[in-house]
């Protein structure tokens, strides 16, 4: 028994140190700030989904001022006793009349920068209500608030007998109303994840292979390291471009046998459907490429599938923190959450691709691709840099390259002066 | 056109560390064009460290070198073939596309490197297995398809770490042979390994690497006359007074006298022997093999390393 035992321990303490005595457990030992991470931008994220559809949906009435401070009395009161605190339809906005208050009415439910449900003008007694399809609940709470302000006013009329007799009449969209940008840009963002998370996860393992089976030798004898890592991300992306292909291939024909495809038809970008697919199809390539290039970096500094299965969780981890990032950024589009997600390479393909849905400028587009393919190159090149160091135990290391780079550029800039 | 840029390998002061453990200690090399180069010395002599060097694999700390007049190893890889120690294949590929793999690697076209993959492994015997999976093949297949890979885009300079290690008798002489045959199609080979035997029967020249350092160079010949010629004696009489006459260092193992033959030759030595009336019953003088030099070097570096770390 007390052999068994010793036997016993003497495996537990090689395995308790092949997982203690490696890099790679001190990234798993500190995956709970990655989860720390998490919560922060998930947190964000929802935040900013919840409150921004919400926040974006507005009434207006376009109004006198003694008119807007007849119905405002009566606004709260009325939303108060019919749906209750916080409850009921959008805020109300008032604006003065144009001379031409018809063109106004349709131009403010045109309104881009807001979903704008319901428009109300004219004098109280007889309004003109506007409101777009499946917002019709909006514009009769507009013509009870319309009949109530007078009926304050009047106190004593019947109940029966009818002071404000509203024109209530539905305005067909034609431009997609902010809300089903946001939700375009936020679908495209969750897409893009689950395609990237389910196939450029796959780096982490790929040189595992050639390091175990030795290939690896002849592939750095052959080649640059940096054609050897830019080399796998891309046979991997054909690899994930059939899957899209494939999987993209069936929805399609779902689609269009379906006899309404009711979904599709929820997704509209501002800069128009076929622009954003090619703008999504760029920008996932970006983020399987910058994403794979982290994993493929990370990945090889494992030797053994132990060390890989260990790394898969803060990876993970990481991609979760885009995720929750880029998901704020589709949630509150020009904020600076957004900015900052559009701009921080990792979760720039999300933010941007959920950026194209909002924002019918193009040339930012142009921009981010050019920004991100630059750090796909200096992700695969500090990969390279890290494998050349770690596992080929040759050239200087991360930091002493980083001090001889600023040397060599300041040793120049003297030479200059 | 100065030595390093004329020469196909050029290498002056390698210095490579791991860690605490310095693996090569300034290590200098010069292969000349078209000859087989050998570097020898024992396991952990720093021959791989030099060889992965020189290609490029890695980088050293300090020194400089020249592949095919090329400071950047990297610069002239279409036109070295590498055979490494640790031998590599992915295990799902048919023989005769990890053969063309190897080849695209180094810039050939892929559809030329089948050709050439069919006619080398029918060449070498192995036709039957051109399309048979690597892990379907024996160990010494499968390394005879990495060494043909290696020689697939002909290149100007082979480099082989090892290439014997593995090997089967006949393998190893088949391999002598695509040496020597590449030799003579005017490609330079540098290769290692610590089996004197091959060293001896095919290297132009060669390096002795131990502890890090080049401890010898020249030809093989050059290294076996390091250590004197050996006598072998058997008298025909009066073997008790025999010893005598002999040099200081004879040694009998049953009839046989075993010595070092003295400077000036062995002519004085067998009059002395003839004249005293011992007579000549078998006489060999023996020049040492590239073994006994080996061993000699190396034994004399780990004697002083040994003496340094007391």
């Amino acid at each position: 028994m007390r052999q068994l035992i010793q036997n016993g321990l003497v495996i537990a303490r090689r395995d308790f140190m092949a997982v203690v005595a490696t890099p790679t457990f001190l990234l798993f030992l500190l995956a709970p700030f990655l989860m720390l991470g998490i919560s922060i931008a998930s947190g964000i994220g929802g935040a900013y989904l919840a409150k921004g559809p919400q926040e974006s949906r507005q009434m207006i009435i376009i109004a006198s001022p003694t008119d807007a401070k007849r119905l405002g009395a009566q606004e709260n009161a009325l939303r108060k006793r019919l749906y209750g605190p916080g409850g009921g339809p959008p805020a109300v906005r008032t604006v003065a009349p144009e001379p031409d208050a018809n063109a106004q009415q349709v131009r403010l439910l045109a309104e881009k920068e807001r979903d704008v449900t319901a428009v109300m003008r004219g004098p109280i007694d007889q309004p003109t209500i506007m409101h777009i399809a499946g917002e019709a609940r909006d514009a009769r709470f507009l013509a009870l608030l319309a009949e109530e302000t007078l009926r304050s006013e009047k106190l004593g009329q019947s109940p029966e007998m009818r002071l404000s007799r509203a024109e209530i009449s539905e305005v067909r969209q034609t431009m997609p109303t902010r809300s089903r940008q946001q939700n375009t840009g936020s679908g495209a963002v969750v897409v893009m994840f689950m395609l990237t998370i389910m196939l450029a996860s796959q780096a982490v393992g790929t040189l595992a292979e050639e390091k175990s089976n030795k290939v690896i030798e002849i592939l750095a004898a052959s080649v640059p390291l940096e054609s050897v890592f830019f080399g796998k991300l891309i046979g991997l992306f054909g690899i994930a471009l059939v899957f899209v292909a494939f999987w993209g291939g069936l929805v399609a024909l779902g689609l269009s046998i379906l006899p309404a495809s009711a979904g599709l038809a929820s997704f509209a970008p501002v800069i128009g459907l076929p622009l954003f697919v090619i703008l999504a199809g760029c920008y996932f390539a970006m983020a399987f490429m910058l994403l794979g290039a982290i994993f493929l970096g990370v990945g090889a500094q494992a030797s053994t599938m132990r060390e890989i299965q260990m790394l898969s969780l803060p990876i993970t981890l990481f991609q979760l923190i885009m995720f929750g990032l880029s998901m704020a950024a589709a949630g509150s589009p020009g904020s600076g959450v957004a900015r900052f997600a559009e701009i921080f390479p990792f979760s720039s393909p999300f933010a941007m691709a959920a950026r194209g849905a909002t924002d019918p400028a193009i040339w930012p587009h142009v921009v981010a691709l050019g920004w991100q393919l630059l750090w796909v190159s200096i992700t695969i090149a500090i990969g390279a840099h890290f494998f050349r160091y770690g596992v080929l135990k040759s050239g200087v290391g991360p930091f002493k390259a980083l001090g001889q780079i600023l040397a060599k550029r300041w040793v120049s800039k003297t030479n200059l002066h | 056109m100065s030595v390093e840029d004329d020469r196909p390998v050029w290498a002056s002061g390698l210095v490579k560390s791991f860690g605490k453990s310095q693996a090569v200690r300034g290590v200098s090399l010069s292969v000349p064009q078209g000859s087989i180069y050998g570097v020898l010395g024992p396991n952990g002599a720093g021959k791989t460290t030099t060889l992965r060097m020189l290609l490029g694999i890695i980088d050293p700390d300090k020194g400089e070198r020249r592949l095919l007049g090329e400071a950047n190893p990297r610069n002239v890889s279409h036109r070295v073939g590498y055979l490494p120690e640790e031998r590599g294949l992915y295990p799902s590929m048919k023989a005769r596309e990890a053969i063309a793999f190897m080849g695209a690697l180094r810039g050939l076209d892929w559809s030329e490197g089948r050709k050439r993959a069919d006619e080398a492994l029918e060449a070498a015997g192995l036709g039957y297995a051109a399309h048979n999976k690597i892990r379907k093949l024996s160990k010494g297949m499968a390394q005879l398809v990495q060494l043909l890979g290696s020689l697939i885009h002909k290149p100007d300079l082979i480099v082989l770490d090892e290439p014997f290690s593995g090997l089967d008798p006949v393998n190893q002489e088949l391999l002598e042979k695509l040496i020597l045959a590449e030799r003579d199609h005017g490609a330079t080979i540098l290769f290692s390994t610590h089996v004197m035997g091959h060293a001896q029967r095919i290297c132009d020249r060669l390096s002795i690497i131990a502890g890090g350092k080049v401890r010898f160079e020249g030809t093989v010949d050059e290294a076996r006359a390091t250590l004197p010629m050996r006598a072998q004696y058997v008298p025909c009489s009066g073997e008790d007074k025999v010893r005598a006459l002999l040099p200081s260092d004879a040694g009998q193992s049953g009839k046989v006298w075993r010595f070092t033959v003295p400077e000036g030759g062995a002519e004085r030595l067998v009059m002395d022997l003839v004249k005293a009336g011992h007579g000549i019953a078998g006489l060999s003088i023996e020049r040492p093999g590239l073994h006994d030099a080996f061993v000699k070097i190396v034994g004399a570096v780990n004697a002083d390393e040994a003496d340094g770390a007391t």
